[in-house]
């Protein structure tokens, strides 16, 4: 990656958008503090990221639960881990399993859960340690077409409530207009940012309505032009 | 399907067992093996049973057990903690790694000699014999299984807020317990086979000393009932291992 | 070109060898105990055990019967180990049986195998075939287990009988694991070798040790020790370099041994 400058607001949802190799996974580590970069720095509300921290939750394709705590103690796990008392952490996290439609999954394992209940799951562990930014790293990537559009209506709704800021990683075109305020292309090698496109569709969003709007549809169609070119800038062929 | 399987599964299986018992039976019942040399199966059983009873036998079983449980231990606590750390810390990691190295393929035994001259004949020797033996496997696959450990499951406890040091015992520990397990029980079934021919080797009690008696006096079927104790000791263990096994990994798949 | 780091990597296990000796003459000069001579005193008593013609045919008397039982246990262990990893019948006949077995300290079956065959070669190779198998077939179990199914439907596309498809499949497919296994045998060989030697004290390594030691001579027991120390990481380090050329296509593995069940 070279030559990344990006500035996202509080409260917006932005998709990183680019070819598989351009580096949109590395640039969200980077923020996550998971990663440091090489040269240049990531801040957060003008503070340098030096590290992990629980302002920043981060959601993975491969779900990352802990397979030795049920449903229950891995939603726990973060408020404990902030030093919450056990009976209030229990509460809250029961309240969010419900929310992420989970409700009577609570004493499961994750190998007992589908890849869409274990993302869920997911959501609801890093929602329970109220992080200021959400870090989505293709988390819909492994799942079914079917699961995965349940999961984008499911992201929304729950989004809307309190209107994180969150940064969305993401190769679906269709995805990244669907659900964004904000879609930021990305190239391939060296990976840099090709442009930012900003979506102007109404919320809350209901997908039978947006899929006939010829606004989105013609986002749709220019972003999947564009992609098509910084594809083909990377390979020769 | 599987309820007609099992069964099946079953008999197929107990088949070569009983196959071995009846050849036994059968080379004693034709007189092509001695009874003194080879004693039939039911007086073997038969006399394991009647010894199991006595105060005698039951001291032996216990010093062997005490010794294959304080070598076992000792082989848990150095095998985990050292392949925790190395796994954990890359200065450590060069350090154990070659001498690990050079020590796993050295055929334990051969150090009880110099055991034997250091810490005298007593369970001192035996229980260091065990360790020593017990240790590489646990320490392996601990070190194999905290260094596969997903990095993405550091992140998201990290993430959650937890401190660098506390990740060892939260998330490393737990997400190599799979592995830790499996080096543990290979662990436990060497124990019991070293404490055994350690015993042999030379020793004042034990089943293993049990046995060399025994032998010395040409006594077949005292020597095949320490040899069975000591195997179903052994097959006991892995059993009640496995227990624990399924309930520490109740979590994971395919435990 | 050798990279620094692989160089390093080389070099390590050497210099972890001159350290634990280093660590022994410390030991040694500290505890100032007859029974326990130094690494120097123990490594001048080696060419007198290497020099002595007796001692010398006996220590590859062993070798070979060891060669011999592992040998014999590789070629038995392989195809039973592949047979039952892909038929659920064999493995439903033969698992039981070896669960009983691996428990039994095989070494400890000497004295009784004795009684019956006499004290020969027989005996002893027997012991260290009982001892070796079970690693092996084990290992090639779990590795033809792990064989991809489709990989043998395209070989039956292609017209391999189910004998075929073992050999030029299943084979291959679980060579890696099969030499894992074949590892943890060579060294339980080894292992298997001494310690009857230990329990019958007729003669091989495991005796001059124990003779050794009955006679006092001690720097004669810790110069053994060395020996047979050496063998281990010397059949270990030359199996690794076999292992390694003969399964290069699969993934890196970890340069360590993983098991010694």
């Amino acid at each position: 990656m070279s030559d990344i400058s990006l500035t996202i607001e509080e409260g917006a949802f932005v998709s990183i958008l680019g070819p598989s190799g351009c580096g949109k996974s590395t640039l969200l580590y980077i923020v996550g503090g998971f990663v440091s970069p090489t040269s240049g720095a990531a801040k957060m509300k003008g503070k340098t990221i030096s590290g992990p921290g629980p302002d920043r939750g981060p959601v993975f394709q491969e779900f990352a639960l802990f397979p030795w705590k049920t449903v229950l103690g891995n939603v726990m796990y973060g408020p404990r881990q902030q030093g919450v008392q056990a009976a209030e952490a229990e509460g809250q996290s029961r309240a969010l399993i419900e929310m992420v439609g989970l409700k009577g999954y609570e004493n499961f394992y994750p190998k007992e859960l589908s890849g869409g209940m274990k993302q869920r799951v997911a959501l609801a562990r890093t929602l329970a340690y109220h992080p200021e930014v959400l870090l989505m790293d293709e988390p819909f990537g492994a799942l079914d077409a079917h699961t995965r559009t349940r999961l984008q209506n499911d992201l929304l709704n729950i989004w809307e409530r309190d209107r994180k800021t969150v940064l969305f990683v993401t190769h679906s075109v269709d995805e990244a207009v669907f659900l964004s305020d904000k879609v930021v292309m990305m190239s391939k090698s060296p990976g840099r940012i090709r442009q930012v496109i900003n979506i102007d569709l109404p919320r809350p969003r209901r997908r039978n309505e947006l899929l006939l709007d010829p606004r989105y549809q013609k986002y749709v169609v220019d972003i999947e032009r564009m992609f098509d070119e910084v594809d083909e800038t990377g390979s020769p062929l | 399907m599987t309820s007609r399987l099992v069964p099946m599964n079953v008999v197929l299986g107990l088949a070569p067992i009983a196959l071995v018992i009846a050849v036994w039976q059968g080379l004693v019942s034709s007189g092509l093996a001695p009874a003194s040399l080879l004693p039939p199966p039911g007086i073997v059983f038969g006399r394991l049973l009647q010894q199991l009873v006595t105060w005698t036998y039951q001291q032996e079983i216990a010093s062997t057990l005490f010794r294959l449980f304080a070598g076992f231990a000792i082989a848990v606590v150095l095998g985990v903690g050292i392949g925790i750390a190395a796994a954990a810390n890359p200065a450590i990691n060069a350090v154990v790694r070659p001498i690990v190295r050079v020590l796993a393929p050295l055929p334990k035994v051969a150090l009880y000699p110099a055991l034997l001259l250091l810490l005298g004949f007593g369970h001192g020797s035996k229980i260091t014999l065990v360790a020593a033996d017990a240790l590489f496997p646990i320490l392996l696959s601990t070190y194999y299984g905290a260094s596969s450990v997903e990095q993405k499951l550091i992140w998201s406890a990290m993430a959650a807020g937890t401190p660098r040091y506390e990740i060892l015992f939260k998330v490393v520990l737990p997400a190599a317990m799979p592995s830790i397990l499996t080096g543990c029980r290979i662990g436990l079934v060497i124990s019991c086979i070293v404490v055994f021919l350690a015993e042999m080797i030379t020793s004042t009690d034990g089943l293993g000393h049990v046995l060399v008696t025994a032998a010395r006096t040409f006594q077949a079927v005292d020597m095949f009932v320490p040899l069975i104790t000591i195997s179903l000791l052994g097959l006991i263990l892995n059993g009640l291992l496995g227990v624990l096994r399924s309930y520490l990994l109740r979590g994971f798949p395919e435990a | 070109m050798i990279s620094a780091a692989a160089l390093a990597k080389r070099v390590a296990p050497v210099f972890a060898c001159f350290g634990l000796l280093a660590v022994w003459q410390i030991a040694a000069l500290a505890l100032k105990n007859d029974s326990f001579p130094t690494a120097i005193e123990a490594i001048r008593a080696i060419p007198d055990i290497l020099g002595d013609k007796e001692a010398l045919i006996n220590i590859l008397a062993s070798l070979r019967r060891m060669a011999m039982g592992f040998g014999v246990a590789v070629l038995v262990s392989i195809p039973l180990g592949l047979l039952m990893g892909r038929s659920r019948a064999v493995a439903a006949l033969f698992n039981p049986l070896l669960m009983v077995i691996y428990p039994v300290p095989k070494a400890a079956l000497m004295p009784i195998i004795m009684l019956w065959l006499g004290v020969g070669d027989i005996t002893k190779t027997l012991v260290i075939f009982l001892g070796v198998s079970l690693p092996v077939i084990y290992h090639s179990f779990e590795g033809a287990k792990a064989v991809e199914e489709k990989m043998l439907w395209s070989g039956a596309a292609m017209g391999l009988s189910a004998m075929q498809r073992l050999v030029w499949i299943v084979l291959p497919a679980a060579l890696p694991e099969i030499l894992t296994g074949c590892r943890t045998g060579l060294v339980l060989a080894l292992i298997t070798m001494i310690t009857s030697e230990m329990i019958a004290r007729q003669s091989g390594a495991g005796n001059i040790l124990f003779n050794a030691l009955d006679m006092g001579q001690y720097d004669t027991v810790y110069a053994m020790i060395i020996i047979v120390g050496a063998m281990g990481i010397c059949l270990d380090a030359m199996f690794e370099r076999v292992r390694a050329r003969l399964v290069r296509w699969s993934e890196p593995q970890f340069d360590l041994p993983l098991s010694f069940s």
